[in-house]
């Protein structure tokens, strides 16, 4: 895994605000308490470095490969710089009985077993993005230990979020495999706990979906931040990987295109919608949570694609200043929640900026057009 | 008689639908008893976890519906039992009130 972005074949149009030479001095800075700006400084200089200058270079900016031998030493990173992750992985060893057995706990070592250093990796990848993108410590940014659980059921074909702690299966081999393979799922899971402590969207009908949404936006950031992916290079699937290779799928979502992620003979056709007209009434699933979020999923990463460079330093703002708002109420509708979406777009970045733009027509391209306030 | 169960929600939001002719079986007297001790008109509401399964267990004249953590006692055996002695069938979401049973499934599950 790698923080270096390979340089993007359409490189950012529109001018940076930040001089150059002042992005270097931030991203180049060590003191802590730049800790994020410094992050976005050195995402933001790798975005708009252009292709030439790479070329001309011939080696990336030297503050890249500084960051990336930073993360690799950070177990002996100095404490006290910012939050840190506190993680401890159980093993339910097959059983569906939880918490299950501690088995790895903050700083310790790989332990071998796959699946528990996946989650460990994974809760760490989705905690910095968290604490470096949105400056927030944790799932309640108050520190809270990340607790999560692996090995859980026999053959268990899901992952899911209890209330205190993510919970993953290993998979029935057949058709699924450890739900740990994905990051976009760790980070799914991760983000459900955030929207309990924040926007508490209730898990029914659209205001469920949202929850679902929400969950896939921060997932999918989460794999893209890791990886430093930008809007265009990215697949925005979610649960890429967790599928074997029987099944004719690519992930078990598609937030770009829904309804495209997977068509099986045993699993049938991605159900998903990609239009609000197309909204699936239904009394399971609590309402087709999991059916229904494609259609915001459509319109985020519509949005994010059409700004380009990296969708958590645009799109994904908006989306978190809105889930941190307190202005959702826990049974927020779509046309609500792009309200609100589009409110928070036009105060982060003025009502005719591109950023505002784009996400108003992300929305408007799903069915669920916001009309301009009077 | 017949008794479905029907698994949807989960991260994947895939739809599973089994189904047993309960006169047909062997020890339909054991299922018949079984059926008699599910508690059809306790099931208490609770909060929905996220990507949890969702249960709907229909056996004319009863139906529930269960959180995944509500399946316990014979709850539990129901649907195990159900589960053991038939393959699943994927089934495309139920729309609107159609309560989604009794439709055309796809395709039967991969052999086990």
């Amino acid at each position: 895994m790698t923080r270096m972005p390979r340089p993007s074949p359409h490189p950012s149009r529109h001018a940076a605000i930040v001089p150059p030479y002042l992005l270097a001095r931030i991203a180049a800075s060590d003191d802590p308490r730049f800790d994020v700006a410094a992050d976005a400084a050195r995402r933001s200089l790798v975005r708009d470095w252009s292709m030439l200058e790479w070329r001309i270079t011939g080696e990336p900016p030297t503050f890249v490969i500084h960051d990336h031998a930073a993360r690799d030493e950070r177990p002996a990173a100095a404490p006290g710089t910012g939050p840190r992750p506190d993680r401890r992985i159980s093993d339910a060893e097959n059983d569906d009985v939880l918490p299950g057995r501690l088995v790895r706990r903050e700083g310790q070592p790989d332990t071998g077993d796959r699946a528990v250093d996946e989650a460990y990796d994974g809760l760490g990848d989705t905690f910095e993005m968290f604490a470096r993108v949105f400056a927030r410590d944790s799932i309640d940014d108050a520190g809270m230990p990340l607790e999560a659980t692996v090995h859980f059921g026999d053959h268990y074909d899901n992952a899911f979020w209890d209330g205190e702690r993510m919970v993953f299966g290993d998979g029935d081999g057949e058709i699924f495999r450890s739900f740990t393979s994905s990051l976009s799922v760790v980070g799914h899971e991760l983000a459900h706990g955030v929207t309990e402590r924040t926007a508490r969207l209730r898990y029914q009908g659209q205001s469920g979906a949202l929850n679902e949404h929400v969950s896939d936006v921060f997932g999918a950031l989460v794999e893209q931040y890791s990886m430093g992916q930008d809007a265009e290079s990215a697949t925005w699937l979610i649960g890429e990987g967790v599928f074997t290779d029987a099944v004719e799928g690519r992930a078990i979502r598609s937030m770009i295109e829904p309804g495209t992620a997977y068509d099986d003979d045993v699993l049938g056709r991605d159900p998903q919608p990609a239009h609000f007209d197309r909204y699936i009434d239904t009394d399971e699933d609590n309402g087709g949570v999991h059916l229904n979020s494609g259609i915001p999923n459509r319109a985020f990463a519509l949005a994010a694609v059409e700004l380009g460079g990296f969708a958590w330093e645009h799109a994904g703002r908006v989306w978190y200043d809105v889930l941190t708002s307190g202005r959702l109420r826990p049974t927020s509708d779509f046309r609500a929640f792009a309200s609100e979406i589009v409110r928070a777009a036009n105060d982060r970045y003025g009502a005719t900026s591109r950023e505002a733009r784009a996400i108003a027509a992300g929305w408007a391209e799903v069915g669920l057009g916001v009309p301009p306030a009077p | 008689m017949d008794v479905f169960v029907s698994r949807s929600g989960g991260l994947a939001g895939l739809r599973l639908v089994w189904h047993v002719h309960v006169d047909e079986q062997p020890d339909r007297d054991d299922w018949y008893l079984l059926i008699r001790q599910v508690p059809w008109e306790q099931v208490p509401p609770v909060p929905p976890e996220p990507d949890r399964y969702v249960y709907r267990i229909r056996c004319e004249p009863h139906e529930a519906t269960l959180a995944e953590r509500q399946l316990t006692g014979p709850w539990r055996r129901l649907v195990d039992r159900v589960q053991e002695t038939s393959e699943p069938e994927r089934a495309r979401p139920a729309n609107g009130s159609d309560r989604g049973l009794k439709r055309p499934a796809t395709p039967p599950g991969r052999d086990a």
